[in-house]
């Protein structure tokens, strides 16, 4: 009898590897993570309701109507498009750089042997745990100084040297396998061209987990852009947006409510859609980026 | 021995100065700058006048420092437990490729991507003691309406669930990267003993991920103790502190109060305690991250 | 005639010449500016009005451009969060970039006008003809700051109270009459009884709307303890905290408007956001929220701050724009041209804006009362300046005194007291000592 129950409990569910056993713990999960998703559907629910509408007695998940002034009126009233602009100009042009020379950095660290290179390597482990704000101010003034403040440079040059993509990359190249370098070594390559011409393009997996991470940071980059931009049309989409916030603003924007969280769902998409796109991609270059070591 | 090992290669230099320059720059020497501060007294407004040890003798008398201090152990007595277990265990959910596990694995991660500023706008929101859809629910279950954001006792709470919401993805992404690399055969030896599939996770799946633990638990707990964003868009550090960090405090000397000498030397201890709780951390791990 | 054509296209030459040279020195894609470094005189404006009396103001700021097209001056107006505000101002200025004007505060900026942050304007008026008999003298007044060399810091563009918004459906639904709101408090606090909600002890919707912490308690405490008879200093600025059994009962007061009377409830976190949809019957706040409300189309009427103590007193703050340390003087008087255009044509932002007019010619207008909100709402901000005495202390820590904070000093000290984990005896010896030290520094 507990035989056949137990076979019962193990059998698969047709087309999946779900056993019947499984079925509860299947479901709780799901529950979980739609829990889990939930204050985005909150969030866009609340973007389509009228201002009327927003704050209810019971809790309406869904809008009674469907409406997109909210929308409208972020895109008309405010210089949304522009901040999206800077900030996919600021966050793409660091990334890149970010992820470029973060690869040739940690190739250097994993392959190459030079004086000062460990210690090199334990400076840019240790600087992960400084707390930035030390330097913010210094940092603030000389931008001004240097007449930059409120410009792309500004926004984009204390981001270049996130020390995550060395990381990254130097754990992926310690375990290249040698004999690709060798080859070239013997035909006479140097070690700048071997990187170009045989490590890079083979370090796709990581590139894309440095990629999706450092440009998810600094897509959301929130108190250096918010103190070094002065000028409404050069800030960043989450600096802008964040005028909606009652400790941001100065005195709360009252009919903000929809209204910001139309702006807010703008601005999860370019790095929700990146995540999403590369997805795969990026699980893999995790794993064989950060993991392995 | 690889070609090019053993010997100064002066190519390394070059490959790692385009990384290193902008490092110097923008990390090294502001921070030098940050530390020559903290034994001034600077308000922006003329010269920085050497005051030697006394912002620091001020900061270790004053109450809101020890406050701030508190509360960041409190935030990581919260915090990293919260993201290391409840990543852990949505990571193993999705790893059994069940139906939707994909979606799953989307919901879990996403939040990951948005900014400081969602997380102020859509928490806040949520954890509203009267209209907020979290004690709505909690109350269908006969919970009274917890003050999340508004009282002393659980604004620090309030903000660290939202921070678990938000910080559990990339400690999620690592773990299931992680297991999927255990090898196969290690689970196929256990079943054949007959393991129980709690069994098999205390005996082969945990040790195979003893590194990443490990990883997961440095990472997050250098970013909890310096958790600022999320105080300042939820609660700005309100009521009487009861959320504010040592970074949400930095920022209020220095950026409201300009008074940057001080704020420098707060930045000094907090990095003073980081390394102390990094170190602790690690000899109770007894696991280093390698590399 | 060939000739001025030919001075002309030489000049715009030059002009080119030099915007390519200095377009040049920080390259245009990394320059957010240089777009704007070829227009004649451009006039920065730093503001951090965020509510909808930011609205207001772009469009102030707007009518200027206009009204000045192709004449050469020009304001670009650029936000910066309040808070932000002074660090990024005082770094422009060390760093020679300052911007030409912002909004300022009276009473608030005694260190800026000892750094020469900002500067004196007295001169600079009566350059460009800014007729300062029009302005009412108390707005002067407290624009200038005696002890360094009473100079006029500020030109005052409103002036503000706070005075309650009342919900009129609360009212009727409790059987109040909408024309018969009390000015004694106690008989305020009796309609508070009325219109507060309860479930069981705990309020649901408040009779008077407060929050927990932050600057809604600070302010309130500050009112009342001022109609009681404390004083933050002495006028002479010698003394702080006068009569400190006053600021006890105070704080007293605020504190059973949570635990006795409980027509209140330390729950609400967004007070603007809690009156808007309906969580409290009697909220004081400032004009600048009246457009809000308005377009949400809440039903409210303002009334005159009641009297909870001895004397009839409210909260008063001078909103005004002020000038910053150029190095190149001769913006000065640009700028100063440009202000006195904003303040002369000031009756859109005193009517739809916020505040009453400084300006007494302004005030006289006859529509003046039938512009802008409808006078059962904006009317007790105009009529409430006779008794809005309670503004800012002129002392370089004036910051630590204002009452209208959620962060500073006073507020940080006095939330203990509403959370119960400080006591009022405590908090006001706090007070004392370091309100003195402040007064002492000057």
């Amino acid at each position: 009898m507990a035989e056949g129950w137990r076979a019962l409990f193990r059998r698969r569910l047709p087309g999946t590897n779900l056993t019947i056993g499984d079925v509860p713990l299947w479901a709780a999960g799901g529950f979980v993570a739609i829990l889990w998703g939930l204050p985005f559907v909150w969030m866009v629910s609340t973007s389509l309701k009228p201002a009327g509408q927003v704050m209810t007695r019971d809790v309406e998940w869904l809008p009674r109507e469907v409406i997109f002034d909210n929308y409208i009126k972020i895109l008309t009233q405010y210089p949304i498009a522009r901040w999206a602009f800077n900030s996919l100009v600021v966050a793409g042009v660091a990334t890149a750089l970010c992820v470029l020379f973060g690869a040739m950095a940690g190739y250097a660290l994993a392959r190459l042997r030079f004086r000062g290179r460990d210690a090199l390597f334990a400076l840019f482990l240790a600087s992960i745990m400084i707390p930035i704000e030390v330097a913010v101010v210094p940092l603030l003034l000389a931008f001004i100084k240097a007449g930059l403040a409120s410009t792309y440079a500004a926004l984009i040059l204390p981001t270049i040297a996130n020390v995550f993509a060395v990381y990254i990359f130097r754990q992926f190249f310690l375990t290249f396998p040698a004999e690709l370098e060798e080859a070239a070594i013997i035909d006479g390559a140097g070690r700048i061209a071997i990187f170009f011409r045989i490590a890079l393009p083979l370090a796709r997996a990581p590139a894309i987990a440095a990629t999706v991470i450092i440009f998810t940071l600094n897509w959301n980059n929130f108190l250096w852009p918010l103190l070094i931009t002065f000028d409404e049309s050069m800030k960043t989409m989450p600096v802008g947006i964040a005028a909606f916030a009652p400790v941001v603003g100065t005195h709360t924007q009252l009919e903000g409510f929809a209204v910001a969280m139309a702006a807010v769902t703008l601005l999860c998409i370019p790095s929700v859609l990146l995540f999403l796109l590369l997805q795969k991609h990026f699980l893999r270059g995790i794993s064989s980026g950060a993991i392995k070591a | 021995m690889t070609g090019g090992r053993g010997r100064n290669d002066p190519s390394g230099y070059l490959l790692v100065a385009f990384f290193t320059v902008p490092f110097l720059l923008f990390t090294v020497a502001p921070l030098l700058f940050g530390v020559y501060i903290a034994f001034t007294e600077w308000g922006i407004i003329g010269a920085p006048r050497w005051v030697g040890l006394a912002n620091f003798r001020e900061a270790l008398a004053d109450p809101w420092v020890a406050n701030a201090f508190r509360n960041v152990v409190r935030y990581a007595l919260i915090i990293v437990p919260g993201v290391t277990v409840l990543a852990f265990l949505f990571a193993l959910y999705v790893h059994q490729r069940w139906p939707l596990s994909t979606l799953a694995r989307t919901l879990f991660f996403t939040p990951n991507v948005v900014s400081a500023t969602v997380i102020g706008l859509v928490w806040v929101w949520i954890l509203d003691t009267q209209f907020g859809v979290l004690n709505h629910y909690l109350g269908l279950l006969g919970i009274p309406r917890i003050p999340w954001l508004t009282s002393p006792d659980w604004s620090l709470t309030g903000v660290a669930l939202a921070s678990i919401w938000w910080d559990l993805g990339l400690a999620f992404v690592l773990f299931l990267a992680a297991l999927q690399d255990v090898p196969e055969d290690l689970y196929d030896a256990a079943a054949i003993d007959g393991a129980s599939r709690l069994r098999q996770l205390w005996h082969v799946t945990l040790p195979q991920l003893r590194p990443v633990i490990s990883m997961v638990v440095t990472l997050q707990l250098i970013a909890t103790m310096r958790i600022f964003s999320q105080v300042y868009v939820m609660t700005n550090g309100a009521p009487v502190g009861s959320s504010a960090s040592p970074v949400h405090y930095i920022y209020q000397v220095s950026i409201v109060q300009y008074r940057l000498g001080y704020a420098a030397a707060i930045s000094v201890l907090l990095f003073l305690l980081i390394v102390l709780v990094t170190i602790l951390q690690r000899l109770l791990l007894r696991e280093r991250v390698r590399g | 005639m060939t000739t001025t054509r030919w001075r002309w296209s030489r000049r715009q030459t030059l002009g080119a010449a030099a915007g390519f040279a200095a377009a040049n020195a920080v390259p245009w894609y990394l320059s957010g500016r240089a777009v704007h470094a070829q227009s004649p005189t451009e006039i920065v404006h730093w503001s951090w009005l965020a509510a909808s009396d930011g609205e207001v103001w772009a469009r102030m700021i707007d009518a200027f451009n206009a009204a000045h097209q192709g004449k050469g001056l020009q304001i670009k107006m650029e936000l910066v969060p309040e808070e932000q505000f002074m660090t990024k101002v005082q770094a422009a200025v060390v760093t020679g970039k300052a911007p030409d004007f912002g909004w300022g505060t009276a009473g608030m900026r005694a260190k800026q006008a000892k750094d020469g942050v900002i500067v004196p304007l007295d001169e600079v008026a009566v350059q460009v003809g800014l007729d300062l008999a029009d302005f009412d003298e108390f707005a002067l007044q407290q624009s200038r700051y005696p002890q360094y060399g009473n100079g006029l810091f500020m030109v005052p563009m409103d002036l503000m109270s706070l005075q309650p918004l009342v919900n009129t459906d609360h009212l009727q639904e409790a059987g109040l009459d909408p024309d018969a709101f009390p000015e004694d408090g106690a008989a305020v606090l009796d309609w508070a009884q009325k219109t507060t909600k309860r479930d069981g002890d705990t309020v649901t919707r408040s009779g008077i709307l407060m929050t927990g912490s932050g600057v809604h308690p600070t302010v309130t405490w500050g009112i009342v303890a001022a109609q009681m008879g404390f004083q933050r200093a002495s006028p002479d600025l010698k003394t702080a905290a006068v009569n400190p059994e006053a600021g006890l009962a105070a704080m007293q007061f605020v504190l059973d408007l949570f635990d006795k009377h409980k027509v209140a409830t330390r729950d609400v976190t967004d007070r603007y956001k809690a009156f808007g949809t309906g969580q409290g019957t009697i909220f004081w706040t400032g004009p600048w929220t009246l457009n809000g409300y308005m377009q949400q189309n809440l039903p409210f009427r303002a009334y005159l701050f009641p009297k909870f103590g001895e004397k009839r007193v409210t909260y008063f703050e001078q909103g005004g724009l002020e000038l910053y340390q150029q190095q190149d003087k001769g913006r000065y008087e640009a700028t100063m041209q440009a202000v006195k255009w904003l303040s002369d044509n000031s009756f859109l932002w005193t009517t739809e804006g916020r505040g009453a007019s400084p300006r007494k010619s302004i005030l006289s207008r006859p529509d003046y009362k039938t512009a802008g909100p409808p006078w059962d709402k904006r009317g007790a901000f105009v009529d409430g300046m006779a008794f809005a005495t309670e503004g800012e202390i002129p002392v370089q820590a004036g910051p630590d005194f204002t009452i209208y904070s959620g962060g500073n000093f006073l507020a940080k000290t006095l939330e203990g007291v509403w959370a119960g984990m400080t006591k009022p005896e405590e908090a006001m010896a706090r007070i004392q000592e370091q309100w003195q030290k402040g007064l002492d520094a000057g």
